[in-house]
């Protein structure tokens, strides 16, 4: 067996490899010189430079982080109460409401994205941030209820009445205990609905108006046009935030704050 | 402290009765055991009384008072949950000091309290540590740390010692006792385990299938067995079926036994024909190689011999039933399996129980 | 977990209808609204009262691009599952099986976390790769300068690679769920009752993995079989798909019924095979 555990090894650092040196790759170039992607490699940071001036991806990475941020404070809201019952109630229609949760995760974003720009059109939703906005909370829900529900899946109930036995009313309780105790997992919810907008980008391909538009969008749309090391240089920047929101998840999601 | 009384009380979860009719007072300072199986609406009632269960009939008296509309964290009880229920994101002081924070009791006092309740339960010097540093006994002690120190009316536990390996369990009841003698607080909890129900109360009410069938101190329990379950739950029992035969003077009767042989025995009430079931504790029964059958006395094969270090359990063939009986060791070696033996035992030890 | 009476209704209704009613108003109402535009005669965007009509759907059956298109992109979502799983369910086996200890944790989550990061990012990447002059390219001279030029971009293998790279992770993610339920004391079982290595894989090990199999085939089939962004990136002209197709009806030729009924044309086809599938998936989990 060992031989076999010893290619299963190998295979999976190989895996790895395919899924993280075209990444890799894509930074490097962020920093070389040559705006043909010639080697020799030459160190430089002047395709950061010039994205510190292009105004158009600067709107629209501001756009990107203020949907995110938002689309964050609203699907962690409305998913962690949504949790909430799921996790306290046992209620006629609730396998039906986690069934309802995989088509924003299952049905294609090409299809979603298009049935909200044809509904948005009828009920005089213009296309705009808005409307990506709306979209992009539509699809960070499902991430989050499971998110926080796994979390609160491991929560010891116990505890609420062992605080109610020992005189807390049911707000103290609430302050005191529950809040404390689900914190790691709302955060992570909420870290994890912010990967999803910022990385958004079939919805916001499909809702953004000509001039209006988030990073994704505007990425798309350069390298429509042609491949220069200013989208090496934005896509890294972009890949390192998305990342870094969701190792802070695991972290929070896996590990919590004392459990 | 305090009484706690229960009256009528009635709980149904769709058409199971979880409690049919309970009424029970605990007296101030007991120890009072909920013996029974699983579902027998033992935990239910502890539950009523810390008002986490709404009865559907009935009253829950705490000092007199009828707290069926108080809510819980109003009713100044103290509780200990099967496995302790700690906030694991406190640390033991934090814990233990949760009840009196939550009362708004100035700092000097809480911190004072905190490091005497700890004192108590004889776990001083880990008051940093979170739960899950802690072993199942110490994380018990800070459970019951934290429910005494706010000095609640009663003090209710929920199966305390289930999760305790054998050692630690024998260990904590010895505590538990200690503190609660100290603390002289009314105490009821909930066990399913007859021994530990034995050992730690007061008194005890045995529950099947929501009712009591019979409540008592241990020991009057334990002899006097009212029904067939009293007497199978609490310990071992030798069913015995026969028919009365004779009343005799001083409230004795002669009855036939099924088994065959005749027992003389006090029955509370008795005529002569009327069948009754009789239970005899294998403990109560003498062993003799030789010997002769006669009233309260019976002859048998033995089946099975088993050491169990301080006694041994002989299993016996009396007519058409399998006898049990325990004796202490004595004397060295055992009588072997296959030999005739005569059991026999005194008329005192021999009860009726409703079958 | 308390079970629902008069009083929590309330309370449940409270925290669930706010989330609900959201995905009501940005799923379930708009793919309601486009199967209603699908069978539009003209394009809401035209003023003209609303008439209907099956010629979309038509359309299909009679042109027989759309049904090349339709079949092609079936292909290439089933393709892409393949391969996710012939790559990825070693992974996964590797994962739950050989690694141990906190290596476990670090090298699944480095698994996952490209994948829940940006698509259109790690596609443009493979262009690094792919393109001529690009690593792959590179790569190869630098190892046999006499080799022919490397350029494997704008083609259908460069599609399925960049479908692959973003989908991988589901599959070993699905995966990786399943084999690590698995309990160790049943492999011991197989094998204290004889079971070498290929015959423990064949009947017990995939058997029970299974779940995690068809949940992995499942979610990566069906976008795959949608897409359009990788293709466009990575195959151009050469790889269309009736994913690309929709989207020229929603950005280019603005025939918003064409594309709606596109839309559900494929998702009618992937359902249909999930539903052919699903007696025999039945049958094989029982037991799970």
């Amino acid at each position: 067996m060992k031989l076999g555990s010893a290619l299963l090894a190998a295979h999976l650092w190989l895996v790895l490899a395919f899924l993280y040196v075209p990444i890799v790759v894509m930074a490097v170039f962020g920093f070389n010189a040559s705006p043909l992607y010639a080697l020799p490699f030459q160190f430089d940071l002047v395709w950061y430079r010039e994205l510190a001036g292009n105004t158009k991806l600067i709107d629209a990475g501001i756009h990107s982080v203020g949907i995110a941020i938002v689309n964050t404070i609203i699907a962690t809201a409305l998913g962690t109460m949504a949790a909430l019952a799921f996790a306290r109630y046992q209620f006629r229609g609730k396998t039906v409401l986690q069934l309802l949760l995989f088509p924003p995760v299952a049905v294609p974003w090409l299809v979603i994205g298009t049935a909200m720009l044809v509904f948005f059109y009828w009920i005089d939703i213009k296309r705009g941030l808005f409307a990506i906005l709306l979209g992009h909370v539509a699809l960070s829900l499902p991430y989050v209820i499971v998110v926080v529900g796994a979390r609160l899946a491991t929560f010891p109930r116990a505890v609420e009445e062992a605080a109610a036995t020992l005189g807390a009313t049911p707000w103290q309780t609430f302050r005191r205990v529950t809040a404390p105790l689900l914190a790691p997992g709302v955060i992570g919810g909420a870290l994890f609905a912010f990967a999803v907008s910022f990385d958004q980008f079939v919805i916001s391909y499909f809702l953004a108006p000509p001039g209006v538009t988030t990073l994704p969008v505007e990425i798309y749309g350069a390298i429509r046009k042609g491949f220069t090391p200013e989208i090496n240089a934005i896509s890294t920047i972009i890949i390192l935030v998305s990342m870094g929101a969701l190792l802070l998840t695991a972290r929070f999601y896996r590990f919590g704050g004392e459990r | 402290m305090s009484t706690v009384a229960v009256t009528d009380a009635v709980k149904k979860y769709d058409a199971v009765a979880a409690l049919d009719g309970v009424t029970m007072t605990f007296r101030d300072g007991e120890f009072f055991g909920l013996l029974g199986p699983s579902g027998s609406g033992k935990t239910t009632l502890l539950r009523a009384i810390a008002g986490f269960v709404t009865l559907d009939r009935g009253q829950v008296l705490i000092d007199g008072q009828d707290v069926g509309g108080v809510p819980v964290h109003a009713r100044n009880i103290g509780m200990v949950f099967q496995n302790y229920a700690l906030f694991p994101h406190m640390s033991v002081a934090e814990n233990v000091a949760f009840g009196l924070e939550v009362r708004g009791r100035p700092r000097e006092d809480v911190a004072q309290s905190v490091k005497d309740a700890l004192a108590m339960v004889r776990l001083g010097g880990l008051e940093q540590r979170k739960p899950k540093q802690l072993s199942g006994g110490q994380q018990q002690r800070v459970a019951l740390a934290r429910a005494l120190v706010t000095r609640p009316k009663v003090l209710l536990l929920d199966e305390p010692l289930g999760a305790l390996d054998k050692h630690l369990r024998q260990e904590m009841q010895v505590e538990l006792r200690r503190i609660q003698r100290q603390v002289g607080i009314t105490t009821i909890f909930v066990t399913h385990d007859q021994e530990e129900a034995l050992t730690l109360s007061d008194r005890i009410a045995i529950f099947d299938s929501g009712r009591i069938i019979q409540e008592g101190a241990p020991m009057a329990v334990y002899e006097r067995p009212v029904t067939r379950f009293a007497a199978g739950f609490l310990g071992e029992a030798n069913f015995l079926p026969g028919r009365v035969t004779a009343m005799e003077t001083g409230g004795l009767a002669r009855v036939a036994l099924d088994i065959g042989g005749e027992a003389l025995c006090g029955l509370s009430s008795g005529q002569v024909g009327q069948t009754v079931l009789l239970a005899l504790r294998p403990e109560k029964i003498t062993l003799a190689a030789d010997g002769r059958a006669g009233v309260n006395a019976v002859r048998g094969k033995v089946l099975d011999v088993v050491f169990s270090g301080n006694s041994t359990t002989y299993r016996i063939a009396v007519g058409e039933q399998v006898m049990v009986l325990f004796r202490q060791n004595l004397a060295q070696g055992t009588v072997a399996p296959g030999t005739d033996v005569v059991l026999s035992w005194s008329p005192d030890h021999l009860v009726q129980v409703t079958p | 977990m308390a079970v629902a009476d008069r009083r929590n209704r309330g309370a449940i209704l409270a925290l669930t209808g706010p989330a609900y009613l959201w995905l009501t108003a940005t799923i379930f109402l708009p793919l309601s609204a486009m199967l209603y535009c699908s069978f539009l005669a003209k394009s809401p965007l035209v003023p003209a009262p609303a008439s209907f009509t099956l010629k979309h759907y038509a359309a299909f059956i009679d042109r027989p691009v759309n049904q090349q298109l339709m079949l092609w992109s079936l292909e290439l979502g089933a393709v892409v599952t393949i391969c996710c799983l012939v790559i990825g369910y070693p992974a996964a086996l590797a994962l739950a099986k050989v690694i141990k200890g906190r290596w476990r944790e670090a090298m699944f989550l480095m698994v996952v976390l490209p994948f829940w990061s940006n698509a259109l990012v790690r596609t443009f990447s493979w262009t690094m790769v792919l393109r001529r002059d690009g690593l792959a390219d590179q790569a190869i001279h630098f190892i046999a300068p006499w080799a022919p030029e490397f350029d494997l971009l704008y083609s259908y293998p460069a599609v399925v690679i960049g479908l692959v790279h973003s989908y991988l992770p589901y599959m070993i993610l699905t995966c990786y769920i399943s084999l690590q339920a698995i309990d160790d004391s049943v492999i011991e079982a197989a094998r204290s009752l004889g079971a070498r290595s290929g015959a423990l894989f064949r009947r017990v090990v995939f058997p029970m993995s299974l779940p995690g199999v068809l949940a992995g085939s499942a979610l990566i089939f069906v976008p795959a079989v949608g897409s359009f962004m990788e293709p466009r990136i990575l195959g151009g002209i050469k790889a269309p798909t009736l994913g690309m197709t929709i989207e020229d009806q929603f950005t280019v030729t603005a025939n918003w019924p064409l594309g709606a009924a596109l839309s559900f044309l494929m998702l009618g086809a992937v359902l249909l095979i999930c539903l052919a599938l699903y007696p025999a998936a039945r049958k094989r989990m029982e037991g799970l």
